[in-house]
């Protein structure tokens, strides 16, 4: 589960503390510089999921016989 | 009154009363005792109704006594589904009877939904403490209702409204029926194996009381307990709460409920986007900011602290000079002086005098930070204090309208954040 990509809930959290990591005076310049650049990929991320427009309606059913499961979209 | 020889038939008499009784009639549930049932051969029943204080008679035709699930008992409580019916050929008033429930069947009924509840109470399924928290924004969601019903179709269009990035899967599953609890089970057990969910709605449209049996089933509950990620209950029923819905994580009234509670609106989590976007920038902004404010600082005072060293030391010097003629004049007329041994002592010491000015100099440019606050202020620097006298660092301490004062080389001045 390692390479799935962070939730927006953690992208936000994420953004929330460094945000207040940033606005520490003494933070050094090195660690500054890290948090903004990551700071801009989770916003760019955290956009990009709220551009995503369409719904996607599947149904799952199972083979009767294998019991395994698939997925077709549900017409609507 | 009518005139005498405008008198009515009798037809019309018995058709009048008919009317007036039948017309706008309900349809109602009637409670009360059998009393005189008789079945014909034709194969209708007639008996009356009774309580304490009234009697009414009854029929209940062939096709309506098919469905009764056995023959009616002498003296038996039931409760009684018909309208009022007038025979027109003698006058009489009979209630028409087309569906018949022991009362102490239904009694049961509610009775064995409540051993059920005290079982799943027993099992702590119905504790405060297991219901689960929905998580904040989800991106799949599994709805186990039938594909038929009107629940999916409203959740569609709640979830295209407000979290339109969601993937809905469908589970489809008979929701009212003797085979609805079966198929409940079911698809309960298909979502347990779904990856990635977020939370499940199950539910359905609204319906008449009967219709919610399926969602006080044991094994609907128990499967909806052993749910591995959060459960709506959507049964859509604003009065009779299910077994269902206490054993969910969260009851919705209504499907579309249901979808709003799975789901943030998007405007709000844009709106915390977008603030979250400006704090991090103003952040960022700062950290520059305050770094090119502490260089020019230092620089200054670098500049300001070396040059009032070495003014120190100048004077010092000067004035161990104007020290040094006067003595050196004293001993010139003291006779026996070494004078020359003086004179070649001399340099080695001035010579010491100044290496160890160097040295001040050295630890005072590595003092730099610590120097007084003062000497900054007189540089033209100002201190923003608050009231508390804590010292303003940051945007953020001044909000608009925010009063504090301003310490200056000379003297104090009060200052307000302009709105």
């Amino acid at each position: 589960m390692a390479d799935t990509p962070a939730s927006l809930d953690q992208d936000l959290r994420r953004l929330e503390e460094i945000v207040r990591t940033l606005e520490d005076d003494d933070l050094a310049l090195e660690s500054a510089l890290q948090l903004f650049e990551e700071g801009v990929g989770r916003l760019k991320a955290a956009q990009a999921r709220l551009g995503e427009a369409e719904t996607r309606v599947m149904q799952v059913l199972k083979d009767a016989e294998t019991g395994e499961l698939r997925t077709e979209p549900l017409d609507g | 009154m009518t005139a005498v020889d405008e008198a009515w038939s009798v037809t019309r008499l018995a058709r009048t009363i008919k009317h007036r009784v039948e017309d706008d009639f309900p349809i109602v549930w009637v409670k009360g005792e059998l009393v005189g049932v008789k079945r014909y051969p034709s194969g209708h029943w007639y008996f009356g109704l009774r309580d304490a204080e009234a009697k009414v008679d009854c029929t209940m035709w062939k096709f309506a006594a098919a469905r009764l699930q056995g023959p009616l008992e002498e003296g038996t409580e039931v409760f009684v589904l018909g309208t009022v019916n007038v025979w027109e050929e003698r006058t009489a008033l009979r209630f028409n009877v087309t569906q018949v429930l022991p009362a102490s069947g239904v009694g049961a009924q509610a009775q064995a939904v409540e051993q059920i509840k005290q079982r799943l109470l027993a099992d702590g399924l119905l504790d405060p403490a297991r219901k689960r928290p929905l998580p904040p924004y989800a991106t799949r969601i599994a709805v186990v209702t039938s594909i038929a019903g009107a629940a999916v179709r409203d959740i569609i269009t709640v979830a295209a409204r407000r979290w339109p990035s969601v993937e809905l899967l469908v589970v489809n599953s008979a929701v009212q029926g003797d085979g609805a609890p079966a198929e409940l089970v079911e698809a309960l057990g298909i979502v347990s194996r779904l990856e990635r969910l977020d939370c499940c709605i199950v539910g359905r449209g609204g319906g008449s009381k009967e219709d919610l049996a399926a969602f006080n089933d044991e094994a609907v509950c128990r499967a909806i307990a052993a749910c591995p990620v959060p459960v709506i209950s959507a049964v859509g029923h604003e009065v009779d709460v299910t077994l269902a819905d206490l054993v969910a994580d969260l009851r919705a009234a209504t499907p579309s409920q249901a979808a709003e509670f799975a789901l943030p609106d998007r405007h709000d989590v844009a709106a915390r986007v977008a603030a979250l976007r400006s704090a991090f920038l103003s952040a960022a902004r700062d950290q520059v900011t305050t770094r090119q404010q502490r260089l020019q600082r230092t620089r200054e005072r670098m500049g300001s602290a070396l040059l009032e060293r070495l003014r120190g030391v100048e004077r010092r010097l000067l004035t161990a000079r104007g020290r040094l003629a006067p003595a050196l004049a004293r001993h010139a007329r003291r006779p026996g002086v070494r004078l020359a041994q003086l004179e070649g002592r001399l340099p080695p010491a001035m010579q010491r005098r100044l290496e160890r000015a160097r040295a001040t100099i050295g630890r005072c440019s590595a003092q730099l930070d610590a120097l007084s606050p003062l000497a900054v202020l007189g540089r033209g620097y100002a201190v923003p204090r608050d009231e508390n006298g804590k010292v303003l660092r940051r945007t953020a301490d001044f909000p608009p309208g925010t009063a504090f004062t301003l310490s200056i080389s000379d003297g104090r001045v009060a200052a307000r954040v302009e709105d």
